[in-house]
Formats: structure tokens, C-alpha cells, sequence
């Protein structure tokens, strides 16, 4: 694990505000710089819980171990345990503002929102001919509630900030 | 057709009956996909330090499906019903999850993330093989159209869940209660004993709070344990995290991994650079036709343990110096010499004090400054050859496989007031397990250079970690 991916994971922090509540958040965070052509330092695979980069997790840890940024685990109301990132300095990101944009719309989401946002993003990337019904179909105890449609406005908003690449338009 | 019996050294009798389920499984059992599993051991390398663990997953397998209907039997009755549908599929589920383990499993997994080589990944390879080919085939036209895809589903832990699933992924699955007693059996290691029945007898069904970071999701119905089992659920636990050091990261099987991967990077790095001849294989070798096609499925299946074993003759032989030496000391079980450095990390900074989070800490930080110093040293001091493995991993004691951890990720006592808690407020010994980590480097013996470099690295972190 290089310094470099600690780095980078810090970096997805600070750009997103000094802050990101929960493992989900900053991965699914990464995962929607990455397919807008903000972030290509790590490589994702599907899990059942969405797009997920081994790298990042393991250089969020070694950032904190070396003091890149701090982690701190809280207890949430439904039992579980999350993580809050704090780094703090400003946007460091050599790139456009839409990188910062990006992350800190992202990084303030609703958790579950997100992380179906981000699948649908994946299974379109993948090929998918309807990623938001496929989404559901895997996921069906988070698309409950009308989260599916909020899942949809909120990558609407991002796909509207101009990015190297854009996110696909699929919402 | 006769109901089918295999005798089991952990079982002992297994049988499939004439049910439409377990006539069509015993059908799978005869595909090529699931004998190729005859020829991937369980346990990789760990041989090379524990002669009998020579078992194969094909037996591991089989020994999931008959847990995996203990088990269904245990949520029946529970239940106070049986759901023909939900049980066969989590059965067949059980039966092939391991179907795509390539040679050496994890080893193996390390190579294609490496490389990027999908098809190295056993998830990848097993969704593509129970859901399109021969397995399929079989799953499909035996029990109704779909029940393959619904099967890898399961084993994606995609779609409805219900406490159907938890045989197939849970703290107590089938796979984990299988391969703690193959396992054990079979490597002759005398601790780490679970209280099989006791545990099954003791199994309850309770509904646990899943969420996403802070936002709660909802419930899932998941297998929990009773009071009266609370002891061995500590045993269970306590034998697993045994398991990790004496077994699962054993210095020699590790070190035979970490040499094992750096020869087949080396292998595939030959082929992508255009020069096979280096490798002494011959072209038509399945290595070498993994290299080239690595997305071909077929190509994929033709790899096993043996090809591998099989390959070392030859590939000690090859013009590339790397893939020989690596090939000769693998065959010969000439590894590299182990260095535990976070056992020295640990013993330099003195004994636990009442901080223990803390220390653990400090110490991951000083191993990771080793990491970082290698890493810089061997940028410097290639030498054509990996000079210095580093094996860095950890293994919490219970089982988690999700980014936002919570009751599901642990293991739940149902009070005798009827609420769920965590095994760790009922033990004490489970309360105070930390993550088992390891951080190790593995040299030639003759390199003193590359040994002159490790002592100096880890004596000036440590001088670092203790000011």
C-alpha cells in the first residue's frame, strides 16, 4: 500500500469539504469522481453493497495511520457502527471545481440514496439495459420507501455538474 | 436412480436421496466444473507445513451441502414450516459457492488483482459459472427454468433475503461450520474444537437491524444463537481466531503464497511482454493460455492445482531467471526466510498497557513506515528479482463482509428476555479479541544485503514509533 493511494484517499476528504460520514459515502463518493474522469487512482468491483475499491479502503486506513486524516467510529441509532473522515485544509484538488462540487454533493447525500445512485451508475457502465430496475431487483430491502426515485434525483444533480466525463445520463 | 452415498472424514455417510433436488445436485456433482474442485486443494500450500491438510474443495463442498441441510432443518423447525422453493435454492447455493477457486485460491485471487485479470476473482468465475454453461444446464432443466440465476444470486447476496440465505452466509453458514472441523481434521491441529451439536441445537431465528452508514435500512432475518449457548459460541469465536495464526496465516504457507504470486505475475508478464519462450512452458500450456485469454472462461476452467505443481518441473528450466529460481524453490519447498517484523514492532514497544486500541495503533503505523521503507529500498535495489516479500493482512473475529458494519457482522445471544445482544457483552475473552494482523517479510537467506537493509528499515522505525 503506497503512500500515494493514502494520499489520494485524504484528498477525496478535504476536496469534499474536510468531512465524509461513512465507509458507503467515501467509496461511493470515489467511485462517481472516478466515472466522471476526476479521480483514477483506484479500481472498483461489484459487492452486494455497491461499487467498492479495495485500494481505497486499505489507503483510508493507512491515511489515518499516518495522519493524512483522522477516523473516528461512532455508533448509529440502528445498532451499526460508522465512520466519520475528517481532513482538514482546504480543497487541495489541482483540477476543476467540478471535482470539489462533486464530491461535497456526493459526500452530503443520504447514505442508502447514494450507494443505489452509484450501483445504477455501475450496472449502466456494465451494460445494463435498465440499471435502476436492476438495481432495485438486487437490492430490494433499500429501493423500498421511494429511495429508487430519490436515488434518481440525486444523480440528477451530480450528472448536472460538468465534469470531464459525464456520469450517465440514465436518470 | 439409487439414493448416492459418500462416505466423509468429517461427516462420515452423506447421501443424496432420490428428491428432485438432490438427484439433480448429485448431477452437478458430475459436471467438469465441480471435479475440477478434486484438483484444488482447500488449503493451498498449507501442506507444505501440515502433510495430511491435503483436502480438496470438492470435499469442502459437499461437506457445506450436508451442513447446509442440517441447518435447513434447524430453520424449519423454527419456522414451524417447510418453503420447498427458498430451501433447494439455498442448498444448491451452498453445494457450488465454491465452484470458481482457481489454483491456490487466494493466492490466486492476489494474481488477477495484481493484473487485473477478472476471471482470477472466484466470485466473478463462479456467478459466470453457475449462471451460463454446463452447471446451469443441469440446475435448470432439473428444478425449472431461472433457478440458476436465482441461485447465484444467493451467493451474490443479490435480491429478497430471507433467513433462507443465512445458511449460505451468516456467522454460523455452512461453509465457515464445515471447513473449522475439515480444517481441523485434517491439518491434525488439536485446538480450535467447535461444539457442533450444541450450536445447532442452541440455533434461533431473530430479526437484526441492517443500515448503510447512519441511515437505518430495515431488518433481516438472520440465524441467532440461544443463552445457553453463549459458551460455545465463545469456543466457536475463540477456535477461529486459532485457526488465523496457527493455520490460515502460517509463516511458511504465506511465504509459498507471496512466492507463488510473484512467479505468476512474472508468467503473465512474460506473455504480455511477447516473450513466452522465457517461461519453459510449452505454448499450448493453460497457463500460459490464461495469460493470453485471460476472459476465457474455458480457459480458466483447464487451471487447477495440479497444472501448476505440474508446470514447476518445467518452468525451473526457463531462460527467465525469476520464474526458474521461483519454480525450483516452490518445488523443492525452498522458500524464502520469514521475518515477523510486527512481532518485534510489538515486543519493542513493551508490554500491553490499558490502552490496547492504542498501542495496536502505534504499531500498525510503525509497520506501515516499515512498508513504506522497503518499498523505497527495493525501487533502489531491484536486482532483477523480488528481493523482499511483504505479507500485511488482518482478520477481525467476526466475520464481516459489508462496509457498514452492525449486528449483523457479529454474533447475537438471544437473552432470556427476548432481546439481541452481542456475544462480546457476555464474554469477556471475545470482548477483549483485537483484529489479528500480520506483518511479515520474507528474503533469501544468502541476500545479507537485502537482510543488512530489512534490520536497519525496522531499527530506525521502531527508534521513530518509541520517541
Amino acid at each position: 500500500m503506497s503512500v500515494v493511494t493514502a494520499e489520494r484517499a485524504a484528498r477525496i476528504v478535504r476536496d469534499a469539504g474536510g468531512q465524509i460520514i461513512g465507509r458507503t459515502r467515501l467509496q461511493k463518493t470515489a467511485y462517481l469522481l472516478s466515472v466522471a474522469g476526476l479521480e483514477d487512482g483506484f479500481s472498483f468491483v461489484y459487492k452486494h453493497y455497491g461499487p467498492f475499491s479495495e485500494s481505497l479502503a486499505d489507503g483510508a486506513q493507512v491515511a489515518s495511520l499516518f495522519g493524512l486524516m483522522r477516523e473516528t467510529e461512532q455508533r448509529a441509532a440502528w445498532g451499526g457502527l460508522y465512520s466519520i473522515y475528517t481532513s482538514e485544509g482546504g480543497a487541495v484538488s489541482d483540477l476543476s471545481q467540478a471535482r470539489v462540487r462533486l464530491a461535497k454533493e456526493a459526500a452530503s447525500a443520504d447514505a442508502v440514496e447514494l450507494e443505489l445512485a452509484a450501483t445504477a451508475v455501475y450496472l449502466a457502465e456494465e451494460g445494463a439495459a435498465d440499471p435502476w430496475a436492476e438495481t432495485a431487483r438486487r437490492k430490494p430491502e433499500k429501493a423500498d420507501g421511494g429511495r429508487i426515485e430519490r436515488a434518481k434525483s440525486l444523480l440528477r444533480k451530480l450528472a448536472a455538474i460538468p465534469t470531464p466525463r459525464p456520469l450517465p445520463r440514465i436518470a | 436412480m439409487k439414493p448416492q452415498r459418500i462416505r466423509d472424514p468429517v461427516h462420515d455417510l452423506i447421501e443424496f436421496s432420490n428428491s428432485e433436488l438432490e438427484r439433480t445436485l448429485w448431477q452437478v456433482l458430475q459436471t467438469r466444473p465441480f471435479q475440477r474442485l478434486r484438483r484444488v486443494k482447500q488449503l493451498g500450500f498449507s501442506d507444505l507445513v501440515y502433510p495430511g491438510a491435503s483436502h480438496s474443495r470438492f470435499a469442502h463442498s459437499v461437506g457445506v451441502f450436508h451442513t447446509a441441510r442440517q441447518l435447513m432443518d434447524v430453520v424449519a423447525a423454527r419456522l414451524n414450516e417447510r418453503q420447498p422453493s427458498k430451501e433447494q435454492r439455498a442448498l444448491a447455493a451452498a453445494l457450488v459457492h465454491d465452484l470458481g477457486h482457481g489454483p491456490f485460491s487466494h493466492a490466486f485471487e492476489a494474481v488477477g488483482k495484481r493484473l487485473k485479470l477478472k476471471l482470477a476473482s472466484h466470485e466473478a468465475m463462479s456467478d459466470l459459472l453457475i449462471r451460463d454453461g454446463e452447471v446451469a444446464d443441469v440446475l435448470n432443466q432439473g428444478l425449472g427454468s431461472g433457478f440458476a440465476s436465482d441461485v447465484a444470486d444467493i451467493i451474490k447476496k443479490d435480491g429478497v433475503k430471507t433467513v433462507h440465505h443465512a445458511v449460505v452466509s451468516s456467522q454460523f453458514d455452512a461453509d465457515r461450520l464445515d471447513y473449522m472441523r475439515r480444517d481441523r481434521l485434517m491439518t491434525g491441529t488439536q485446538h480450535a474444537a467447535i461444539d457442533f451439536p450444541w450450536l445447532i441445537a442452541n440455533l434461533e431465528i431473530g430479526a437484526v437491524e441492517v443500515g448503510v452508514d447512519d441511515r437505518r435500512v430495515g431488518t433481516i432475518e438472520t440465524f441467532v444463537l440461544g443463552p445457553k449457548a453463549i459458551h460455545a459460541a465463545e469456543a466457536f469465536v475463540l477456535g477461529l481466531f486459532q485457526l488465523y495464526p496457527t493455520v490460515y496465516f502460517h509463516k511458511t504457507t504465506r511465504g509459498a503464497e507471496k512466492m507463488f504470486i510473484e512467479l505468476l505475475v512474472r508468467v503473465v508478464e512474460l506473455v504480455r511482454a511477447g516473450t513466452v519462450d522465457a517461461t519453459g512452458l510449452a505454448t499450448n500450456h493453460p497457463l500460459l493460455r490464461f495469460a493470453e485469454t485471460p476472459e476465457d472462461i474455458e480457459t480458466a476452467l483447464s487451471l487447477d492445482d495440479t497444472v501448476v505443481w505440474g508446470a514447476l518441473s518445467q518452468m525451473a528450466q526457463a531462460a527467465d531467471p525469476v520464474v526458474a529460481e521461483f519454480s525450483e524453490r516452490l518445488r523443492d519447498r525452498k522458500l524464502y526466510k520469514c521475518r515477523d517484523v510486527r512481532v518485534e514492532i510489538a515486543h519493542a514497544l513493551g508490554p500491553v498497557g490499558e490502552d490496547a486500541e492504542a498501542r495496536d495503533a502505534k504499531i500498525d503505523a510503525c509497520c506501515k513506515g516499515v512498508e513504506r521503507g522497503l518499498t523505497d529500498w527495493l525501487a533502489g535495489h531491484a536486482g532483477g528479482r523480488p528481493r523482499v516479500l511483504i505479507d500485511a493482512a488482518a482478520r477481525s473475529p467476526y466475520k464481516s463482509g459489508r462496509e457498514s458494519a452492525g449486528p449483523l457482522d457479529r454474533i447475537n445471544i438471544r437473552t432470556d428476555s427476548g432481546e439481541l445482544v452481542d456475544l462480546k457483552e457476555r464474554s469477556g475473552v471475545v470482548a477483549a479479541l483485537r483484529t489479528f494482523r500480520v506483518f511479515r517479510v520474507y528474503v533469501d537467506r544468502d541476500d545479507h544485503q537485502a537482510q543488512k537493509a530489512i534490520d536497519a528499515i525496522v531499527k530506525g522505525e521502531i527508534d521513530k514509533c518509541q520517541s
